[in-house]
């Protein structure tokens, strides 16, 4: 085929033109996990954001899902309520298949990992954190990376001010770069109090609100003991 | 030295191809609002500034003095809005100075415009200028490619569609000082609810023919936070410390004495 | 960090080129007389802009045949920085000290271009600054005594240098008063 001369024919450019869609935003919003002797914390602040708006001042993203077990998925809102969803049908299944037996929170955190890899290669946008108490009665957080990798650990933040608010745990949950003044050694690990750590959690929550824009609103702290779930609700800064 | 200088554009742009990344600029994200009324002119900004999501200052002073009767409220990238300000205060002085008259708000816009659109909107800063003069009380916006407009009232920032809409709700015709007043504070609160990049105080400032202006720094103040649950002072102690050495602060004299 | 008629100011000890480590004595922070600033960022520049302000502030002193106060060092800092506006250095520098003349605890922190942010409470700069900024707002308490000061600004600096792969090996606090500084060296985390 043969071109027809065009004033413009060198300007012509064969650049393959892109659409894309990009399937994830950021909503926001952080959470944070701390285990007692036996209780566990699981908190997340209640604002929902996109880019420099509000899109609720209270849109819970902790939740109770059953077998005393407490659970968060912090990022995409949208991930993360269909990973909890998700979870939640699988508990109906094992339910319906063990003669409703509890799902342990050993099993839980296994089963969350299978969830998350499902989708290894479009993954859930999401931190997730679970709480619950473990076969002992000692309190228990598991965290997980969006992909499924995942630990038990004393304590851990997620979400927009985790890089606030984990140091400042490392200092005041497991005493980190602290010295007992009386012995000059390491300050003894102890475990504390329920009243202590939702005191703690309070000042995370409003220390990281003071300085993240994404954070605020309210702090919702849901705690679990041997008696069952409670939710606590605490006003933080709105601006 | 004089003007900006360009010494390190070229290494810059070598060391951010090579994957070091240039530190964040300190953004004033940003309410700010102007309004007329009957004989003068308020404007008003919240105190936020941020560096990416991070609150950088909480009570940042957004309210700038290019001269005593004429104000301006600055948006954009924080050290723009700052240098530009002062820059053209200074011209005013030197100006009013050698023509010995009070500025007029007409030559600061006309400074300000022609200097950021030499520019060409490199020089991020977004202003709001008011002031009064020998001809009347005036309100102007600046962007930072150097157009300007007019206006009985205006509003600019990443707060400025949260603020105009409650300008345009409740803004009427030569409303009184109080009115004005109250409405940019509205306005400016619409942003610091509304926008994330908006928070903390209000600021206003009023600009009333005939009189002294006046600011209201921290006009509102309703984000005080709360005290906390704890306190966390440590024992002393608790610090492990590999080394101490203790000095006093004292100016060295450096006498020389002339021995013939 | 400002307490009790007296200020603090603190820094790790990290040279590095991105992960991997290649000093642990690079001192970030610096004296001019009675002012003492602090400098994060590329290495290079931090120590181009500290020899340039170490000629600034000793012409300043011999100009004015007095050392330069905190406040005026805030606007120098600035007002050399944004001259460099389309040019920038890559420097976040922090400035603290106690006026000589009035006694009163000064600090403020600059972004690379020199806009000035003061604080009546404490001010964070470079990689572990958003670590640094949770540490500090849960820490932090006003009028604290140099002794507990110090305790509160290593505990924030180490802490949050621990959170930071970039930050960390070794750490110096500086604790001033009107005419006394306590310079100590922290034990903290080599990894």
């Amino acid at each position: 085929m043969s071109t027809l001369a065009s004033e413009y024919s060198n300007e012509v450019t064969h650049d393959v033109i892109e659409h894309r869609f990009n399937p994830y935003s950021d909503n926001g919003g952080t959470i944070l996990g701390i285990a007692g002797e036996d209780f566990a914390v699981l908190a997340g602040d209640t604002r929902h954001t996109t880019g420099y708006s509000i899109n609720s001042r209270y849109e819970p993203k902790v939740f109770n899902i059953g077998d005393d077990l407490l659970l968060t998925a912090n990022g995409f809102q949208a991930d993360g309520t269909a990973l909890i969803k998700n979870f939640k049908n699988q508990l109906i299944q094992y339910h319906f298949n063990n003669d409703n037996k509890k799902m342990s929170i050993e099993s839980s955190a296994r089963l969350i990992q299978h969830l998350l890899y499902g989708k290894r290669f479009f993954p859930y946008y999401v931190h997730t954190i679970l709480a619950g108490l473990d076969s002992e009665g000692k309190g228990s957080i598991y965290s997980f990376d969006p992909v499924g990798s995942y630990e038990r650990e004393q304590c851990r933040a997620g979400g927009a001010a985790a890089s606030l608010i984990m140091p400042f745990l490392d200092n005041q949950v497991n005493f980190k770069n602290q010295l007992d003044p009386e012995t000059g050694n390491k300050k003894q690990l102890k475990y504390l109090k329920l009243e202590e750590v939702v005191e703690l959690v309070r000042d995370a929550f409003s220390s990281a609100t003071e300085r993240h824009i994404h954070v605020g609103d309210g702090l919702e702290i849901l705690i679990v003991t041997k008696e069952g779930v409670r939710t606590e609700y605490y006003p933080l800064k709105r601006d | 030295m004089v003007g900006l200088s360009f010494d390190n554009y070229q290494r810059n742009q070598f060391l951010t191809q090579n994957g070091h990344n240039a530190p964040k600029a300190t953004s004033t994200g940003t309410t700010i609002v102007g309004c007329k009324f009957k004989d003068g002119v308020v404007i008003a900004a919240d105190t936020r500034a941020t560096s990416g999501p991070i609150v950088a200052d909480k009570n940042c002073e957004k309210l700038h003095r290019l001269a005593p009767k004429i104000w301006c409220a600055g948006a954009g990238t924080a050290a723009d809005t700052e240098m530009v300000t002062q820059l053209i205060s200074s011209n005013l002085e030197l100006h009013s100075l050698s023509l010995n008259r009070q500025p007029r708000v007409i030559s600061a816009l006309q400074m300000l415009k022609q200097h950021l659109f030499k520019y060409q909107g490199h020089i991020g800063a977004y202003l709001i200028v008011a002031g009064v003069d020998s001809v009347g009380s005036h309100l102007f916006s600046i962007h930072a490619h150097g157009s300007t407009d007019i206006g009985y009232y205006q509003s600019l920032g990443s707060g400025s569609l949260a603020a105009m809409a409650v300008l345009e709700r409740d803004w009427k015709q030569d409303m009184t000082r109080e009115e004005a007043i109250k409405l940019c504070s509205n306005a400016i609160e619409a942003g610091i609810w509304n926008d994330l990049g908006s928070g903390s105080n209000v600021d206003i400032c009023v600009m009333e023919c005939g009189k002294d202006a006046q600011l209201y720094r921290n006009y509102l103040t309703p984000n005080i936070r709360e005290t906390k649950a704890k306190s966390y002072k440590f024992k002393r102690g608790t610090t492990d410390v590999l080394k101490t050495s203790i000095y006093n602060l004292c100016e060295v004299n450096e006498d020389v004495t002339m021995v013939d | 960090m400002v307490g009790k008629d007296c200020v603090a100011i603190a820094c790790d000890l990290r040279l590095g080129s991105q992960s991997l480590g290649v000093s642990n004595n690079f001192e970030k922070v610096f004296q001019y007389g009675h002012v003492f600033m602090g400098l994060t960022g590329l290495a290079s520049d931090v120590l181009t802009v500290h020899e340039n302000f170490r000629m600034k502030t000793n012409l300043y002193k011999m100009r004015e045949e007095r050392e330069i106060e905190p406040e005026s060092m805030a606007n120098l800092v600035s007002t050399s920085l944004y001259e460099k506006r389309f040019g920038p250095w890559f420097v976040g520098p922090i400035v603290a000290g106690i006026n000589s003349k009035s006694g009163k605890p000064f600090v403020c922190a600059f972004d690379f271009i020199g806009c000035i942010d003061y604080a009546k409470d404490f001010v964070v700069s470079g990689t572990a600054a958003d670590q640094l900024y949770g540490m500090c707002e849960g820490l932090y308490e006003p009028n604290l005594e140099p002794e507990d000061l110090f305790e509160t600004i290593s505990q924030a600096l180490l802490n949050a240098a621990d959170r930071d792969a970039l930050s960390g090996w070794g750490a110096v606090v500086y604790v001033i008063t009107k005419d006394k500084v306590t310079k100590r060296y922290l034990k903290s985390r080599q990894d």
